[in-house]
């Protein structure tokens, strides 16, 4: 191994050496510089790095040692060959001493030159081959030493809990989140044993693993921490093998998962909440129809044909419920595509009146709207017409026969305001907070007769709630109730205010 | 004798058609809307059985009712029967799953709706009274 094409830097004041040797070196393929004093040696010596420098001893302005000290001092490496006519031990020795590679007297034949700078070659490579080695080393070091401190602060740094134990039942690594996750206060250290103080479930699961000698591929387990209570973690362990699939330890990755489980547990029971109300008007159906078709109370067509009427009513009703089961589903769901645009509140009040108009007829309602024709918020048309849709539903049905139903629409200084006045049954103070509940109906003997799914408030808020409005209530029991909904205005209402003269 | 049925639910079309059934197959029976008029009806009725649905004014008043009814010392004499179209417990006390919870209760038994008007007779007939 040597380097192929040299560059090398003559330092001499004698022409015809320098010349000589460029000759000799050009024909072999190497690059050569000349410089013709000892000061402009030292400097293009040093601003270059040649492969190897061939220094003359004697030279009028500096000595050639003084040249290769200050190039010896630049690169400790370069490889310096000592060219002189005034051979002597004496020189050989310092110049040695000094880090010369070689000493060649003048004049000396093509041949030894030739020689000389294979050789000298040759060594150069070893020496640039050893230093990039040790560059490459040191940057590879550099890159694990970095990995190794960025992988310990990203898995110190995770919410769930990691612990890797050897085949010995040894920590070999864990994280805070482990200590954290299974309230493990005492001083943990690697390579200690640790399987005795992990909650008995984690155990098991490690052991069983270990028991498999890799035939178990992974076990997925909710592990409840007592204490802390309440906390429900997922424990997930799975084996860790050798590239002769060999087993060397686990790996336990631990989540809390306690919220999750909250939710599971609300959500299941809104689902048997609502079973049970859809079971309520199913169990009244059947129980009519059965009398009917089975004509349990003899000849009796008036009585059947009121059931029936009153079976097609509960029907109704359990229509209702499920599509209130799905707005709520749909308005939970926080996908929903909302189509914002500027709704005229006025319009839509009247709308909602007009669907209405039967059952207001039928109680004899005297309705007031006084809402600026102006009034304006930017929302989804459908979401606010069902949010008034079940307002005015309440008004209306829990009214009183010629009671009223007031409605005023103003724009306060933040909030659209709306309010639903009614002369109905009011609702009992200790009621009012649990109106927004799920499934919850004031039950008392006036309310009896009147169907609701105890949904339309909850479907009510969760559309406020949505434009980051609000929805509040003022009742009275048996005198009447004021619900009052605020919405943000639309955008351009508050400019027109601005800049109106 | 005749024997009397006591009914408690706020689901009046229940009453509506469990009553005239009742009736039909020779009960004196009378019904209350909820559980403080079902209470002064058990005290005022005596009734030999009383039904008293669960989820009456959000889920706990009929195991209150049945609780209070059950704490008088003539409730010796009667039966009271839980009907309830709940499913299982989920938090809020629908059902009776545990010792705990039935010894507190002490219903005589528990009845899942819904149950047709047909078999509501069939089950005071066969097991309530047959062995009177």
């Amino acid at each position: 191994m040597k380097i192929e094409n040299g560059k090398i830097l003559v330092v001499d004041d004698e022409k015809g050496m320098r010349e000589g040797i460029r000759r000799i070196l050009e024909i072999q393929g190497h690059k050569v510089d000349t410089t013709d004093s000892g000061a402009l040696g030292i400097q293009k010596g040093i601003a270059t790095e040649y492969d190897i420098y061939f220094i003359d001893l004697k030279m009028p302005d500096i000595e050639g040692t003084q040249v290769l000290r200050e190039i010896k001092l630049m690169y400790p490496e370069a490889i310096c060959v000592i060219v002189t006519a005034y051979a002597s031990i004496d020189t050989a020795v310092e110049t040695t001493r000094m880090g010369a590679y070689q000493y060649i007297p003048k004049p000396f034949e093509p041949d030894e030159l030739q020689i000389l700078v294979h050789r000298a070659l040759e060594r150069r490579w070893y020496i640039l081959e050893a230093r990039r080695l040790r560059e490459e080393q040191a940057k590879h070091l550099l890159e694990v030493a970095h990995e190794q401190s960025r992988m310990r602060t990203i898995i110190n740094a995770l919410d769930d809990g990691i612990l890797i134990i050897n085949q010995e039942g040894q920590a070999v690594l864990f994280n805070p989140g482990f200590l954290k996750l299974l309230d493990i206060n005492q001083e943990i250290s690697i390579g200690e044993p640790v399987l005795e103080i992990l909650p008995t479930a984690l155990r098991d699961q490690i052991k069983e693993i270990f028991s498999g000698k890799g035939s178990v591929n992974a076990i997925k387990q909710e592990i409840t921490i007592h204490p802390p209570a309440k906390l429900v973690v997922m424990a997930n362990t799975t084996p860790v093998m050798g590239k002769k699939g060999e087993l060397l330890g686990v790996v336990s990755v631990l989540r809390d998962i306690s919220e999750l489980k909250k939710i599971d547990i609300i959500r299941s029971q809104f689902v048997d909440m609502a079973a049970h109300e859809l079971k309520s008007p199913l169990t009244a159906v059947q129980g009519y129809l059965e009398l009917v078709v089975d004509k349990t109370l003899g000849d009796e067509p008036d009585l059947y044909d009121s059931y029936l009427k009153r079976s097609l009513d509960r029907t109704k009703s359990l229509v209702n419920l499920i599509n209130d089961l799905l707005n709520i589903t749909r308005l939970e769901a926080g996908k929903v595509r909302r189509e914002l645009n500027r709704q005229n509140i006025k319009e839509l009040i009247i709308d909602r009146l007009n669907f209405f108009k039967n059952d207001i007829s039928e109680r004899a309602l005297k309705v007031n709207v006084d809402i600026d024709s102006n009034l304006c918020v930017d929302a989804d048309r459908d979401d606010l017409l069902r949010l008034f849709t079940q307002i005015i539903a309440n008004a209306v049905r829990y009214n009183k026969p010629n009671g009223q139903v007031n409605i005023t629409g103003r724009q306060n200084t933040h909030y659209v305001k709306i309010d639903f006045q009614d002369t109905g049954l009011g609702i009992k103070k200790e009621e009012q907070d649990r109106l927004f509940e799920d499934f919850f109906r004031a039950k008392n003997e006036f309310t009896r007769n009147i169907t609701g799914t105890g949904l339309g408030l909850t479907i009510a808020k969760k559309i406020v709630d949505a434009y980051a409005g609000k929805i509040k209530v003022e009742s009275e029991y048996q005198k009447g109730s004021t619900f009052s909904v605020y919405l943000p205005f639309a955008k351009q209402n508050n400019f027109t205010i601005k800049n109106s003269p | 004798m005749d024997k009397k049925i006591a009914m408690v639910d706020d689901d009046t079309d229940l009453l509506n058609i469990y009553k005239p059934v009742l009736e039909k197959a020779g009960y004196i029976i009378k019904t209350a809307f909820d559980s403080s008029e079902g209470l002064k009806l058990y005290k005022e009725f005596k009734p030999d059985v009383i039904f008293v649905d669960l989820s009456m004014e959000h889920f706990d008043s009929g195991f209150v009712l049945c609780h209070r009814i059950k704490s008088l010392p003539e409730a010796k004499k009667s039966k009271v029967i839980i009907m309830t179209s709940a499913g299982h417990e989920t938090g809020i006390r629908f059902s009776t799953d545990t010792e705990e919870e039935k010894n507190w209760i002490k219903a005589d038994d528990y009845l899942e709706k819904p149950i047709s008007p047909r078999d509501l007779v069939q089950y005071l007939n066969e097991k309530i009274f047959k062995e009177k």
